[in-house]
């Protein structure tokens, strides 16, 4: 096998051809958000262009600027570097014939290299990038994920190397005295779960990397699978040799195909060159990996769960005692870390625990990955200090987009709650200051909503998600949730029953002893929601009104204007609803789905209006007769 | 197909994986790659070749909303449940697909022509709200749009 130096001696020139290319050299970031955006066909139109138009096309991971897909860097010998956006198949030609011999202004998100010039900013100017310290993400967006020699002539695996020179305890010190805690949104001390995984008695040990990423919403490790996958290897390299684990699993969700090809990929390069297997990189450190895809199911990703799975059973979790270091995959002692928990050990061990601690906060050193979405003008990924304040999150993003007011966030996923603009902004992105609100910070996916939205809406949609993936074992989960569900959909109806807020309240009391967190933290976002949002409840439940004029049993969609475009309402109508008499269109309201469509296409002539203006509401739903009193619930004593 | 031999079709298919060593998932997925669903005789053999009872091929096979238990439409059309789609008219999108092809989520229409699956969101959220026309990311869709599309799509020979 070849030595370290060996391997980094043939890496380089590979890297430096792309680095610093003898002639104009385009590089085309292809993820899944860019694919969607038509990457694909921009690297198609580009290459072919590049034939005879004197310049070189290659491609990258992913940069976090979903916003501005398909993003393209071109790189210049003599010039400088600049990063560009909404490169389509379209624009490329007119883009190449500018972007090869300078710039083209168009297209320029910044100068990746230097000072702003002719008019186009320093990228590390952009609000986007401001607040940025791209430690995990170095390579995003700069090497090409499916050549390791990219990964290794940047310094890669030299800190697996410098690891399995040091004495296990003192490197598993040196993880738990830098305060990383898991990315996942758990915040359990990483170090101390590599210990626990040491001090195990039973062999062989086993490390899982937990890609399930199941919050709607968040797609961080996405993005560093689609990257740098070498970063999360090195990562487990690091931990198999702290924690003695010599197999590891990556369970990686199904609804990321490329992902899973980059790391299959990452995973045979890293074999080839004996970076997995018996005697990694000549250290003596046995350890090897495969990735498991996973097939739909949320829970999968509480770590008992995707256990559970790969053990050839449903994917449902289980109580703890035993915890995965005493009995995990196979029943034997398993570590479970996140893919950003792996990424961030592997980069806390390259710049060391001083320049670490220099960033964040006292109890939270480091960085943290975010994807930002919904109601923002800029949807993408962003790394950032520990401590950054929503606000400033949400000004990097661009603001609420089109003027409209913040009115709430939607942090980490379906169990990590659902906070107030006013309570919000202000907050810093750390674990501790969610806590007392009754919330959790989670594990970096945050989706911004702004004033159009209906919190009895959103809570259809969390209830809807959390009753659809409870794994259904314990009755407080599956049945709670199907109760929570149904109350929410009544009240989107408009039959809500006055005696709901305290059938929420109670549930809520009951979710506690559910079997595993999808089902003690199912009540989080109505809890917050009930908390801040109090009048919006009331008033669908007690006015018959939903102010943003979203619930479905609550609005009528009418023909206010005899205009032109009704006609084509009336077309475009998929549940046939629209009725013309005498010459005159009225919406038949039994038939109407609230679809929307109609106003989408004559938005002046329709209009929506609340039902019960000057009707009666409907009776309450029978299914709510229930006294309140008869399913109070003890406080856990 | 015989049934013995599709059997030994599905046993050629499985054969490298093994009992004990977490095969099951990907198992499945091999066999859902061949016949675009899981077909029951496939859980037999699956059972048998990683030594499962054939209930808990069974209890897996139906628990993962991934895996179907019925051939696939020739185009399957799914839609993103997430958040940021929600919030930018997701639900309106979901309706008009539901009227205008006269199905529900995880069904087909009566020819096998097409099938609404309900999907999770795979963070292309910038083209929210979106739909994925065989694995494809369409969006971002608008009622009207939407109902366009669906149209377009019934029309497919
Ligand atoms: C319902 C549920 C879903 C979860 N989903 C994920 C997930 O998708 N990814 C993840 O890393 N952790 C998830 N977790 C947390 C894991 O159980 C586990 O704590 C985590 O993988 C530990 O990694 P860390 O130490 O790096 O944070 C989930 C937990 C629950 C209860
Ligand atoms: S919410 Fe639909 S893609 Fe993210």
């Amino acid at each position: 096998m070849p030595s370290y130096d060996d391997l980094r001696a043939t890496a380089e020139p590979a890297w430096h051809a792309v680095a610093m290319p003898s002639r104009p050299l385009f590089v085309v970031s292809l993820n899944t958000s860019s694919i969607a955006s038509g990457a694909e066909a921009t690297l198609a139109a580009l290459r072919e262009l590049g034939a005879s138009g004197g310049f070189d096309v290659t491609a990258t991971g992913d940069t976090g600027v979903s916003w501005a897909e398909p993003v393209v860097e071109v790189r210049r010998p003599g010039g400088p570097a600049v990063l560009y956006g909404n490169v389509t198949a379209e624009a490329a030609p007119a883009f190449a014939r500018a972007a090869v011999s300078g710039i083209a202004r168009e297209h320029a998100i910044g100068i990746i290299d230097g000072p702003a010039r002719e008019g186009v900013p320093a990228l590390a100017d952009l609000d986007w990038y401001r607040l940025q310290v791209r430690w995990m993400m170095r390579n995003c967006g700069v090497i090409d994920p499916e050549d390791i020699a990219h990964y290794i002539a940047r310094d890669g695996y030299a800190t697996f190397l410098r690891c399995a020179a040091m004495d296990r305890d003192e490197l598993i010190q040196v993880v738990t005295g830098s305060t990383l805690r898991g990315h996942s949104g758990s915040f359990f001390s990483t170090g101390t779960k590599w210990k626990f995984l040491k001090d195990a008695r039973a062999e062989p040990k086993y490390l899982v990397c937990n890609a399930d990423e199941g919050d709607p919403g968040a797609w961080v490790n996405r993005v560093i699978m689609e990257s740098d996958p070498h970063l999360i290897l090195e990562g487990m390299l690091i931990a198999s040799y702290a924690s003695g684990a010599t197999y590891g699993w990556i369970y990686l969700r199904d609804e990321y195909p490329l992902a899973n090809r980059r790391m299959n990929m990452a995973i045979a390069q890293a074999r080839e060159r004996g970076i997995l297997g018996e005697n990694a990189l000549g250290t003596g450190v046995r350890f090897d990996v495969e990735v498991v895809r996973g097939a739909g199911a949320y829970v999968c990703g509480d770590e008992t769960g995707l256990i559970s799975s790969i053990n050839d059973m449903r994917g449902m979790p289980r109580i703890k005692p035993p915890f995965p270091a005493q009995q995990g995959v196979l029943e034997k002692p398993t570590n479970v870390n996140n893919v950003e928990t792996y990424a961030a050990a592997a980069t806390l061990l390259r710049i060391g625990a001083d320049e670490f601690s220099n960033v964040g906060t006292e109890a939270n050193r480091g960085t943290k990955m975010f994807t930002v979405s919904g109601a923002v003008a800029r949807t993408g990924c962003l790394e950032v200090p520990f401590g950054t304040k929503v606000s400033e999150l949400l000004d990097a993003a661009g603001g609420i987009a089109g003027g409209l007011a913040f009115k709430a966030m939607q942090q980490g996923g379906p169990l990590s709650g659902l906070l107030p603009a006013h309570v919000a902004a202000g907050l810093p992105l750390e674990p501790e200051p969610f806590r007392p609100l009754g919330a959790g910070m989670g594990g970096g996916g945050i989706v911004f909503v702004d004033e159009t939205a209906c919190v009895i809406d959103l809570n259809n949609m969390v209830s809807w998600f959390l009753e659809d993936e409870s794994c259904g074992r314990c009755t407080t989960c599956r049945g709670g949730n199907q109760r929570m569900y149904e109350i929410f959909r009544r009240t989107a109806r408009g039959e809500a029953h006055p005696a709901d807020p305290q059938l929420l309240e109670s549930l809520s009391a009951t979710f506690q002893y559910s079997n595993c967190f999808h089902g003690s933290l199912s009540p989080v976002i109505m809890n917050n929601t009930m908390k801040y949002f109090r009048d919006e409840y009331d008033a669908h439940a007690v006015e018959h009104r939903c102010p943003a004029k979203a619930c479905p049993g609550l609005i009528r969609y009418v023909v206010e204007h005899q205009a032109a475009a009704v006609a084509d309402a009336a077309a475009i109508c998929p549940a046939r609803a629209f009725v013309q008499d005498a010459g005159a269109w009225a919406i038949d309201d039994a038939k109407c789905i609230r679809c929307h469509a109609c106003k989408d296409v004559a938005p002046e002539a329709i209009a929506i209006v609340d039902k019960f203006a000057d009707a009666a509401p409907p009776p309450a739903s029978p299914l709510a007769t229930i006294a309140p009193e008869t399913v109070r619930v003890q406080a856990r004593p | 197909m015989l049934e013995n031999e599709a059997t030994l079709e599905i046993q050629h298919l499985v054969s490298e994986f093994k009992p004990g060593d977490g095969d099951l998932l990907a198992a499945l997925h091999k066999v859902q790659h061949h016949y675009g669903y899981v077909p029951k005789i496939a859980m037999r053999v699956v059972a048998r070749q990683l030594r499962l009872s054939e209930a808990r091929v069974y209890g897996a096979a139906t628990f993962y909303s991934e895996f179907r238990l019925i051939p696939p439409p020739r185009t399957l059309v799914g839609w993103c449940s997430g958040p940021a789609c929600r919030f930018k008219g997701g639900e309106h999108v979901r309706k008009a697909l539901e009227a205008e092809l006269g199905i529900g989520m995880g069904e087909n229409t009566g020819d096998d022509k097409l099938g609404l699956h309900l999907a999770q969101c795979n963070g292309t959220c910038e083209h929210a709200p979106q739909i994925w026309v065989d694995g494809k990311v369409v969006g971002p869709l608008d009622a009207a749009k939407t109902v366009r599309l669906a149209r377009e799509l019934k029309e497919q020979p």
